[in-house]
C-alpha cells in the first residue's frame, strides 16, 4: 500500500470559508461518514476514514436526524424528545451552527443544493 | 508522565502480495521474508482484541487486501464489532460479486489507488494494465452506492497532470479526492531521487488545487497531503508512536508504524504470541517513542512538542540512522541540511525506478 495511509499524517483542508448566513435545508449525512455510540470511552462519534470527532448529547441528536429530511422538521423532531419543549424557533440558530460546522468538515451535504 | 490513551485506528495488512509494484509502496523491501501470514482465525481473535482496546475503525490495507479469500469474513466480522470499515484497494482484482460481497460484508469506505491519469503511464508505475481496471471498479463501486475516495500518490512524474487528476475524479465521480504527496519511506525512500518533485512543480500544483477547490471541484472533497521536505515543520505522525495507531503485519507483527520496520534494532511483538491489549501496554517497541519524555533538543524545550511530537521516526533514521532525532524536516533540526542535500541531488540526477515486486 501507499505509504501515508490511515493518518498518516495531516491531510490540509482549506480554512473553513463558509459564511455564517448560509442556511442549511435537508442535511444528509456524508456517505463516508458514520454515527456511533462508543461504549468503552461513554461517547457519540462521527467516523470517517481519517479519524473521528466526538460529538456532544445534542449533537449526536441532530447527527442522527441528518437523513435528507428539511432541516425545519429536523427541529420539530429534536423539540419532540425534550422533556420541556421550547419554541423551535430558539433551537434553529444553533443547529444550523452545528450543520455548517459539519458541513465545514466535509461530513454533511445539503440535498437542497 | 504521559497518560496511556487507548487506539483509534488499526491498521490491518493482510497481505503484501500485490499485483501491483509501485515504487512508493510502503511495504518492507524485503518483501520476501513475510510470507507467513495469518490465518483468518487469528485475525478475527485480533478484530475482537481491537474493539476491546478501544479501537474505532479499521483499514484493511495490504498488499492487496481483495487477494485474501476471507476478507468478507473479516469485513463482516468489523461490522458485528461495530468498527467504522475502511479499504484500500488497486482495484484490479475488483468484479460486480466482489464489490455487492463487500457491500453486503458491510464495508464503509472504499479507497482506491490511481498512480497516473494517464493510463500508460499509469500502468507503468503500476507494473501491470491496470488503469482500465480501475475506472471499471470505481464506476461499480459507485453504482452500489459505496462511498469512494480516489487516492492519487504524487511525485515527479505524475505532478504535472494534477489538473487532469482533478479532471478525472470528478469524471469518475468519486466522492472524495486524496492528493498525497510521496512520503519518504519504504520503497519511495530507495527511489526518492526519482519521484521527489521539484519546488516549481509543488508550488504550481498547490495552485491548482486551490484554484479547483473554490471552482469546478467544490464539491469534490479534497485532502492535500504536501510534501514535507518543502515545508519548515514536520508532520505529526501518526499523532505521536504509540498514541493512537497500530499497525498489524501480515505475518502478525504488530507495529507502531507501517514502515516502523525500516528502523533496525526495534524488536516487534507478535499477535501469535500475545494480546493486542498486552502490546499496546507493555511492548517496549510502543514505549519507546511515547508521548514526549524521550524528545532530544530541540524539541524537548520546542512549543511544538504536543503538536508535532518531533515528526517522522522513520525519517529520521534514514536520514540521520538515529530514529530518536528531530525529523529533519524540520528547520531547528541540525540535521536540517540534509534535507536540502536530497532536493538538489533529486533536481541534479534523473535515475530509474527501481519497482516493489512480490506478486500474488
Amino acid at each position: 500500500m501507499r505509504a501515508g495511509a490511515a493518518g498518516r499524517h495531516v491531510a490540509l483542508r482549506p480554512a473553513p470559508a463558509m459564511s455564517e448566513d448560509r442556511v442549511i435545508r435537508r442535511p444528509v449525512l456524508a456517505a463516508h461518514a458514520r454515527y456511533r455510540w462508543d461504549k468503552l470511552r461513554d461517547q457519540h462519534q462521527l467516523v470517517f476514514p481519517e479519524g473521528m470527532i466526538v460529538l456532544n448529547d445534542s449533537a449526536a441528536a441532530i447527527v442522527q436526524l441528518c437523513d435528507g429530511r428539511p432541516t425545519d422538521e429536523l427541529i420539530a423532531a429534536l423539540v419532540a424528545k425534550l422533556k420541556e419543549p421550547i419554541p423551535a424557533s430558539e433551537l434553529s440558530d444553533d443547529v444550523q451552527g452545528c450543520l455548517r460546522h459539519l458541513v465545514e468538515r466535509g461530513l454533511l451535504r445539503d440535498d437542497a443544493e | 508522565m504521559t497518560t496511556l490513551n487507548r487506539p483509534l485506528a488499526l491498521l490491518a495488512e493482510l497481505t503484501y502480495r500485490c499485483p501491483l509494484q509501485c515504487p512508493y509502496c510502503s511495504n518492507p523491501l524485503e518483501l520476501g521474508r513475510y510470507r507467513q501470514e495469518l490465518d483468518t482465525e487469528t485475525w478475527i481473535r485480533v478484530l475482537g482484541e481491537a474493539s476491546e482496546l478501544g479501537v474505532v475503525q479499521i483499514h484493511f490495507s495490504g498488499g492487496e487486501p481483495l487477494v485474501r479469500r476471507d476478507i468478507y469474513d473479516l469485513v463482516r466480522e468489523a461490522r458485528r464489532l461495530e468498527l467504522y470499515s475502511n479499504m484500500s484497494t488497486g482495484a484490479t482484482v475488483v468484479d460486480g460479486t466482489t464489490l455487492d460481497r463487500l457491500r453486503e460484508a458491510g464495508l464503509d469506505h472504499l479507497q482506491v489507488s490511481l498512480l497516473d491519469t494517464d493510463p500508460d503511464s499509469n500502468d507503468r508505475l503500476a507494473g501491470t494494465r491496470s488503469f482500465d481496471r480501475k475506472r471499471e471498479a470505481v464506476r461499480g463501486a459507485k453504482e452500489r452506492g459505496f462511498p469512494v475516495t480516489l487516492n492519487v500518490v504524487l511525485h515527479r512524474q505524475n505532478l504535472d497532470r494534477i489538473e487532469d487528476v482533478i479532471r478525472i475524479a470528478l469524471e469518475w465521480n468519486v466522492d472524495r479526492l486524496e492528493l498525497a504527496n510521496t512520503q519518504y519511506t519504504g520503497w519511495a525512500f530507495r527511489n526518492r531521487a526519482a519521484l521527489m518533485p521539484t519546488r516549481a512543480q509543488f508550488e504550481h500544483a498547490q495552485a491548482v488545487v486551490e484554484r479547483a477547490r473554490s471552482g469546478e471541484a467544490a464539491r469534490l472533497d479534497i485532502l492535500h497531503v504536501l510534501p514535507d521536505y518543502y515545508q519548515e515543520l514536520p508532520k505529526a505522525c501518526l499523532q505521536g508512536w504509540g498514541n493512537v495507531f497500530m499497525n498489524v503485519a501480515p505475518d502478525g507483527a504488530v507495529l507502531p508504524c507501517q514502515t516502523a520496520r525500516e528502523i533496525t534494532g526495534l524488536e516487534f511483538p507478535n499477535v501469535r504470541d500475545q494480546s493486542l491489549q498486552a502490546i499496546w501496554t507493555d511492548a517496549p517497541v510502543f514505549q519507546r517513542f511515547r508521548g514526549t519524555d524521550w524528545l532530544p533538543e530541540p524539541c524537548r524545550s520546542c512549543d511544538r512538542r504536543e503538536v508535532d511530537f518531533g515528526g517522522c521516526r522513520c525519517q529520521a533514521f534514514l536520514m540521520t540512522g538515529d530514529a530518536g532525532a528531530t525529523d529533519p524536516v524540520c528547520h531547528l533540526s541540525p540535521h536540517h541540511h540534509l534535507v536540502g542535500e536530497a532536493l538538489k541531488e533529486a533536481e541534479r540526477s534523473d535515475p530509474p525506478l527501481q519497482y516493489r515486486v512480490m506478486s500474488v
